[in-house]
Parts: structure tokens; C-alpha cells; sequence
């Protein structure tokens, strides 16, 4: 009985950090309709400006958050003013800004590298290796902060989306974003600012995630379909629904980790993930991400 | 005579495309109708893109009150005083009707007055009172319609330009939509809208415009464009009474 | 305040010029000399091996050849049917397994099961795309991906065929000068003839319905393609190509593992050379292939490290996604500056 109250709050807490990393994801699409395979190398950026604060001066990853924050929300705005501004000029939405997103991560993937070297890196603040004892379970603390913090960012980021002005323009953007222009919301604005805040949280994810998994520069391939998963079958564009995604296939995979064997684990992402886009390619609770 | 909009000579396209648009004239006065009619591929559609920014205007001028509207985005031009309703409508199909009607009003400065504004124009439009809170998406392309004509009233535009407002609507309907546009009229506003449909378009106008590739043909008053042989004969489909 | 027109033929004229000036009409010359000749070139080039050591040179047009079948069978699927697909690597490593695992059990040469592989690969292909075909767009370079990873963790986990450390396979008897050229000539002739087979495609009537998929399908749907069908055909062929490619490949290196087939640099490359060539031309992919490979000589030669080489190569793929997405043949064609002898359409 303990493993499997062990299993479920493992697979919980890794759904929390997986729900952080397909949020950014799924605004940027919300907004942009474009599906960002630049995002989870971006992760790992982040997850380097973590270890490199924390290796080189001692910074606590979690106290890196806001920097690292900072400084992928500034990359997200170059990216955007050097790369997406006039593709969403050109009004032509096409699987070639995809590809554009795949070349941009193997860029990013190979400064990584060639800066930082393919050695496997994991930042190691105390609570990383340290576990809390409920009677027979037992949680990895690292785990359970990057969990929690996680849930607190996504709230933020909800609050800030359901109740600010602006997040009420990035809304209309999301739902038409002809309607939104015609009715005097600054769309391009909108568009550079969501992208900012996308990439702003992979950053909060990477340093969050510095602490529980080992990374390295191309780590970020084993990560493309499993957010893909999260985001598909949560729906892109909807961050309830990545919520949601990331928490049921994360428990799914811990147990079939656990009960099937660890390489098994991830197939649970790729699976579900054909699986829904034959099944119900929207997702639980999105729009078609393909031209409207 | 006074204009409130003058597109002169104007040429645009979609982007680095060929130019839909090559030398189109355009002068609309303050208070009344205007119809643009035309074949399609004419460039009814892209002249009001052009107008409201939504297209570069590659040449030529766009004046409005004597300022030139021209490399304005589309949210400059609203607050400038035109509204545009495209062939889609631009509704958000997830929000309801009453929360459309808010989003009409997103780029007030000063929103104390918004609830207000939109409960008097639901008065003008009772089946809008009816279903404000059902889903914008749920209702009909008549309701629709009127959602989206009733929603550019909230900022008191001087200009509404209409895209094919009868596209996909039963006649009975489309006289509806023609009486709201009177009734809009009435209240001031200025409407400027392109029609597929010319006899019923001209019929409900009071000035006519004719497109043809990308330039304006003919211009007067809508009656005149009527009873013109050579109009009836390319557009109208032959002679007939008017 | 009306500008003149006389009469009534006076327009319907004015918009018959209009209409032509909007049409545009293809260059149909063709120098068709020159790919006969590029062929009877490379055809000979192996006798230079009786003057000195030309083996790197042979190499390296073997590589380039390979890549070209994988690049022109790609575009099958992604430049006539519009399919983008990130994983077609998938084929390529069933296919080198395939005859690879006969040649290690059997000792069957590959250039003797290639087409084998060939049509198993096709086989897979129609049944996986009859499943992945059913998403659009980016749904479709998605699942591609995941197809991919899934192919990953299965085949480094399949110890028939060893798993990740795959399975040595045994290299044939001829001397060092001349052991290459079987696969040489293998793939200049599979080259030739993914050429020729994707020629024939474009121009026949399959090739037109999988134009039409590309630019609308709904529309192509209603005006009467069966445009299921037709997919599934197109990822068939263009996986057989792919499969091919494999098979000789995993000979000529003696050697089958998942981390030389399943790697996302090939996948990549197939990709990248079509957009680079030009997507959907039948020129574009020879000339992305030799391109890309040069590329890669010279920032090994350089840069050395693979990191600076995936910079690299994502540089050149966002450049030309950016400034030339219609690839070279496809963006001169556009201008019409295609000089003719690239004009292999």
C-alpha cells in the first residue's frame, strides 16, 4: 500500500514540474499558433543558468528562479523580435515555422554544447538528495519543492491571465486574433509578451528541474514528445488542460514505471500521445493545432 | 462637399503578392450609405483591409478627416473612429454575447462608462437582451450578425465598414440587417459596405460604388448606379427593371 | 466623379488581360543532357582508383548518393504531399535491420535484399501511415517525432537484434581498392533511379492528386481525390526509398545499431536538403545532398565537434526557412532564373 501512495505522490509531483514546463508551450501556441520545439531546449538553458549560479556562486537553485526567469524572458524576446515577428507578418501560418522552432533548438542545442560540453549536469543543493518520512511513504524533497513551486507559478500565471488587463488581451488573442485586432488590442504587443512570459517559464521550469533530473545540451529530445503529449492531450492552448495532462500522465507513467520496468516509463508519453492525435487530436480541451 | 474618408489611387495586395488593389478611388460622406459592389477578385474585400489597416497600402493615400491613415495598424485605426466587421464576423465564439459586447468596448480609455453604453444598445437590439449570456458561437449567422454590427456601436464610430454582412443570410434576414444599418445611420454613423448581393445592396444604399480589377469604375448615387445600362449589363445580370 | 468606360466589352476584355498578366506559366525547356551525363560521369569515376587512392572521394559520393535516395524519396511524402515528416529515419533503420539481420543470419548481400527491405519498409509505411496520416500539419511532424522516440526505446531494448549494442556484420572479400565499389555503384544506381521514379510520379496523374493534398486538401477531398489513398501511397513510396537506402547503408558499414539509423542528425538532413534543394522540385534534393554533405565535410574539417556541427546545421536550416523557403531550384524557378540544367521537373 505505501508503494503505491509512494508512486502516486511521485508521479504528482513530477506532474507538477511537467505542467510548468508544458505551460509556457501551450500560451505561446494559445497566442501565436506556433508549436515551439525550441521550448524544451530553452528548459535546459535555464536549467544551466540555475547550475552555473549555484556551482559557481553558491545560489540555491530556487533562489535562481528569478533570475533565470529574466533572463530566458529576454531571450524570448530577441527570438522573437529576430524570428517570429515577420512570420506572423507574413500571415502564413505553415509546418515551416515549425521546422523554424526545430532549427532554432538545434541552435540552442549546439551553443549549449559547444559552451558547456554534453558532460550530464544536475545542480545539488542540499534538499535534492534529502527525503521526508509519513509513516511509510517516503518523498523526495527535491521533488516536492519543485512540485509545489511549480503549482505556485502556474497559479500566478492563471491569476494574472483571468484577472489583469492584459491577460484578458492575451485571452481575446488567443480566441481570434483578427477579432482581437479589429477591436483595438495591439496584437503583435500581445504576442511579444506572451512569447516573453512563455519562455520566461521555461526558465522557471529548467531551474526547478535542474535539481531532479540530470541534464545535459541534447537531454532536451527526450523531453520534445513527452511536452508534446502534455500539450496535445490537455489541448494546445489551454492551460487548464495542460494541468490536468501533465498530473494524469505523469501518475500513469510512475506506475508503469514502477510496475513495468523504468525504460517503459516514458513509452507512456509517446504512446498517449499517438494515441490522442488519432483519437481526439484537440485534446481534452483545446483547438486543433493546425490552421483554423 | 465635405468627406470624411477619401482612398486615393490606392494599390495593395496580400502580402509580397501581385496588387489586387491598382488605383482605387473611394470618397465617403459623413452620414450616409455607401455600397461597393463588383465581381469577385475585384478587390472589395481588400479595399476595406487596406482602409483599415489590415493590408499595406503599397501606394496612394488613405485620408481620414485630412490625416492619412496610411501604415496604421488596425487597433490604430479603431481609435480613430473606424470600425471593421469582416466576412467572418470577428465574433469570440467561446465568450457570450454580453462579454462580446465588452470586448467591443476594449479600447475605451475610460470603461466606467462601458456597462452602461452596452445595456443602451441592448435596448436597440432586444434579441442581443435575450441571449446575453449565450455563447456567441451557439447562435445563428442572423444573430451573429447583428452581435457583430450592435458590438461597433459601443465606441460611437464615425465609420463602420461592413463586409459582406449579407453573406450566408436568408433574404427576410437580410432585410433585418439592412433596417439595423438604417437604424445606425440614424444614430449617426457613417456605413461603407460591400455587397455581393448589388441589386439588394444598391437597392438599401444611398451612394454606389463599382470595383472592378483592382480599380473604381463608377461612383454616384446608388440609383444611378441602378438604372445605369452598362452596370446592369456586367453586374446586375442584364437589363432588368430596377 | 465616374472614371470612363465606353462599353461594356471594354471591361469584360480589360479583366480578360488581367487575368492573364495574373497567370503564370512553367518553364517547360529542359536540358535533359545533363543528368545523363552527371550519371555516366560518376558511372566512371571509380576508375581513378587505378591511378592512386581515391577512396575518400568514392566515400564521399557514396554518401552523397545515399542521402539523395532518402532526400528525393522524403520529398515525396513532404515535398509533392505537403506531409512534413521529422522521423522518416524510422525506415532507414528497419530497412539497414531488415537486410542487415538477413546478411548476418543468411549471408545474403544487401544489394541483393535492398529491394526486399524496400518493400517492407513500404509495407510498414502504409500501415503507419494509414494511422499517422489521419493528423495535419504540425500534428503530423509531431507524431512524427514520437514515432521516432518510440522506434528508440524499442529497438535498444530488442535483443534479437542486439539491443543497443546492435549486431556486427561480416564486410565482403575485396581488396581495400576496390571494396567499396559495390556500394558505390548500388547507390549511384539507386540515386538514378529515385530520380527517375520521382520524374515519373510528379508528371503522372498520382503526382497531380498529391500536388492538389499539398496545397488544400479539403478542397482535393471534395473535387474527387481519394486523398487517403493517396497518402498512404506517397509515405509507402517514399518509405521504401528511405528503407532502401538502409539496407545498402548498414552493409557498407558493417555494422547495425539503433544510434546509426535513429539519430534526429539523419532525419534532420533529409529534411534540410529538401528545403535547402527545394521542396517538392526533383532537382532539389540531389543538390541539397551535395550541399549538406559538403557543409558537413567542412565543419568537421573546422569546427570538429558535433555540438558546433548541430549549431551549425539549424543555422542553415532557420536561414533558409527564413530567407529561402522555396529552397534554390525552387526560388530561381520562382524568379524564373532556374539556369535549365537544374530544371529537372
Amino acid at each position: 500500500m505505501a508503494d503505491i501512495i509512494q508512486t502516486l505522490i511521485l508521479g504528482l509531483a513530477l506532474g507538477g514540474v511537467f505542467a510548468l514546463m508544458g505551460s509556457g508551450l501551450s500560451l505561446v501556441f494559445g497566442v501565436m499558433r506556433i508549436v515551439n520545439l525550441a521550448h524544451p531546449v530553452l528548459i535546459i538553458a535555464g536549467a544551466y543558468v540555475a547550475y552555473w549560479g549555484f556551482r559557481l556562486y553558491g545560489i540555491d537553485p530556487l533562489m535562481m528562479l528569478p533570475v533565470a526567469i529574466v533572463i530566458l524572458a529576454a531571450i524570448g524576446v530577441v527570438l522573437y523580435k529576430l524570428v517570429f515577428e515577420r512570420e506572423a507578418r507574413s500571415a502564413k501560418y505553415s509546418e515551416m515555422t515549425v521546422l523554424l522552432t526545430f532549427a532554432i533548438a538545434m541552435i540552442v542545442e549546439g551553443a549549449l554544447g559547444g559552451f558547456f560540453s554534453n558532460t550530464q549536469r544536475v545542480t545539488s543543493p542540499d534538499y535534492a538528495t534529502d527525503a521526508i518520512f509519513i509513516g511509510d511513504v517516503f518523498i523526495p524533497t527535491g521533488q516536492l519543492y519543485a512540485g509545489i513551486l511549480s503549482l505556485i507559478i502556474i497559479s500566478v500565471l492563471a491569476l494574472f491571465l483571468k484577472y489583469s488587463s492584459f491577460g484578458y488581451a492575451i485571452r481575446a488573442t488567443t480566441q481570434n486574433r483578427e477579432a482581437a485586432e479589429l477591436l483595438g488590442v495591439n496584437v503583435n504587443r500581445v504576442a511579444l509578451v506572451s512569447f516573453a512570459i512563455g519562455i520566461g517559464l521555461a526558465g522557471a521550469a529548467g531551474c526547478l528541474v535542474s535539481f531532479v533530473f540530470s541534464f545535459f545540451p541534447a537531454k532536451h529530445w527526450e523531453w520534445i514528445a513527452v511536452l508534446m503529449s502534455l500539450v496535445v492531450l490537455g489541448g494546445m492552448g489551454s492551460l487548464l488542460g495542460t494541468v490536468v495532462a501533465s498530473f494524469l500522465l505523469s501518475v500513469i507513467a510512475a506506475f508503469v514505471g514502477t510496475y513495468v520496468g523504468a525504460t517503459w516509463s516514458t513509452m507512456t508519453f509517446f504512446l498517449a500521445l499517438f494515441l490522442i492525435l488519432l483519437v481526439r487530436p484537440q485534446g481534452l480541451f483545446g483547438e486543433k493545432p493546425e490552421l483554423a | 462637399m465635405s468627406e470624411l474618408l477619401h482612398v486615393s489611387n490606392v494599390t495593395a495586395g496580400y502580402g509580397d503578392g501581385p496588387a489586387i488593389l491598382d488605383g482605387a478611388e473611394l470618397r465617403v460622406e459623413p452620414g450616409k450609405v455607401h455600397c461597393i459592389i463588383g465581381p469577385n477578385g475585384a478587390g472589395k474585400s481588400t479595399l476595406l483591409k487596406a482602409i483599415c489597416g489590415m493590408l499595406k497600402v503599397r501606394n496612394g493615400d488613405v485620408l481620414y478627416k485630412g490625416e492619412s491613415l496610411k501604415g496604421l495598424r488596425p487597433d490604430q485605426v479603431l481609435r480613430k473612429g473606424i470600425c471593421f466587421v469582416p466576412q467572418e464576423r470577428a465574433l469570440f465564439p467561446k465568450m457570450t454575447v454580453r462579454e462580446n459586447m465588452r470586448m467591443g468596448g476594449f479600447s475605451m480609455s475610460d470603461k466606467s462608462g462601458l456597462e452602461k453604453r452596452i445595456d443602451e444598445i441592448e435596448e436597440l437590439f432586444p434579441i442581443l437582451k435575450e441571449r446575453r449570456d449565450q455563447h456567441a458561437g451557439t447562435m445563428s449567422g442572423g444573430q451573429q450578425q447583428t452581435l457583430a454590427m450592435a458590438r461597433t456601436m459601443i465606441l460611437k464610430p464615425d465609420i463602420v465598414m461592413l463586409d459582406e454582412p449579407s453573406l450566408g443570410l436568408a433574404p427576410k434576414i437580410v432585410q433585418e440587417m439592412f433596417s439595423i444599418m438604417k437604424m445606425m445611420a440614424a444614430e449617426g454613423i457613417t456605413i461603407l459596405l460591400v455587397e455581393q448581393n448589388a441589386l439588394m445592396g444598391l437597392k438599401n444604399s444611398d451612394q454606389g460604388v463599382v470595383l472592378d480589377l483592382g480599380r473604381t469604375l463608377f461612383s454616384g448615387p446608388a440609383d444611378d448606379v441602378l438604372r445605369d445600362p452598362r452596370i446592369q449589363d456586367l453586374y446586375l445580370g442584364g437589363k432588368k427593371a430596377a | 466623379m465616374s472614371l470612363a468606360f465606353n462599353e461594356t466589352s471594354n471591361v469584360l476584355q480589360a479583366r480578360a488581360e488581367h487575368n492573364e498578366k495574373l497567370a503564370r506559366r512553367a518553364d517547360r525547356t529542359r536540358a535533359t543532357w545533363f543528368p545523363i551525363v552527371l550519371l555516366a560521369l560518376l558511372l566512371a569515376v571509380p576508375a581513378l582508383q587505378f591511378v592512386g587512392n581515391f577512396n575518400y572521394v568514392i566515400h564521399l559520393i557514396l554518401f552523397t548518393a545515399c542521402y539523395a535516395v532518402m532526400a528525393s524519396g522524403w520529398n515525396i511524402l513532404g515535398g509533392f504531399t505537403g506531409y512534413i515528416s521529422l522521423g522518416h529515419n524510422v525506415f532507414f533503420c528497419i530497412g539497414g535491420y531488415f537486410a542487415g539481420m538477413l546478411l548476418a543470419r543468411f549471408g545474403i548481400s544487401t544489394l541483393l535484399t535492398a529491394p526486399l527491405a524496400g518493400l517492407v519498409c513500404a509495407a510498414v509505411g502504409y500501415l503507419i501511415g494509414r494511422i499517422t496520416l489521419k493528423t495535419r500539419g504540425p500534428s503530423f511532424i509531431i507524431s512524427s517525432l514520437a514515432l521516432v522516440m518510440i522506434a528508440r526505446i524499442l529497438f535498444d531494448n530488442w535483443h534479437f537484434v542486439g539491443g543497443a549494442n546492435g549486431v556486427a556484420l561480416p564486410a565482403n572479400d575485396l581488396s581495400v581498392e576496390w571494396a567499396k565499389l559495390p556500394y558505390y555503384y548500388a547507390f549511384v544506381v539507386l540515386a538514378a533511379l529515385t530520380v527517375f521514379i520521382s520524374y515519373k510520379i510528379k508528371h503522372s496523374k498520382f503526382g497531380l492528386g498529391l500536388r492538389a493534398i499539398s496545397k488544400d486538401e479539403i478542397k482535393a477531398e471534395s473535387a474527387g481525390i481519394d486523398t487517403r489513398t493517396y497518402k498512404t501511397l506517397a509515405f509507402a513510396i517514399s518509405a521504401a526509398f528511405v528503407g532502401m537506402a538502409g539496407a545498402i547503408w548498414g552493409e557498407y558499414l558493417t555494422y547495425i545499431r539503433p544510434n546509426i539509423f535513429l539519430i534526429i542528425l539523419v532525419s534532420v538532413n533529409m529534411v534540410l536538403m529538401c528545403i535547402l534543394g527545394g521542396k517538392g522540385t526533383i532537382a532539389g534534393p540531389v543538390i541539397g545532398a551535395i550541399l549538406i554533405v559538403a557543409f558537413n565535410e567542412i565543419f568537421v574539417a573546422t569546427l570538429g565537434s558535433s555540438e558546433f556541427n548541430i549549431l551549425a546545421t539549424g543555422l542553415i536550416m532557420a536561414l533558409a526557412l527564413m530567407f529561402f523557403p522555396l529552397g534554390i531550384v525552387g526560388t530561381l524557378a520562382a524568379k524564373h532564373r532556374l539556369p535549365r540544367f537544374l530544371n529537372w521537373d
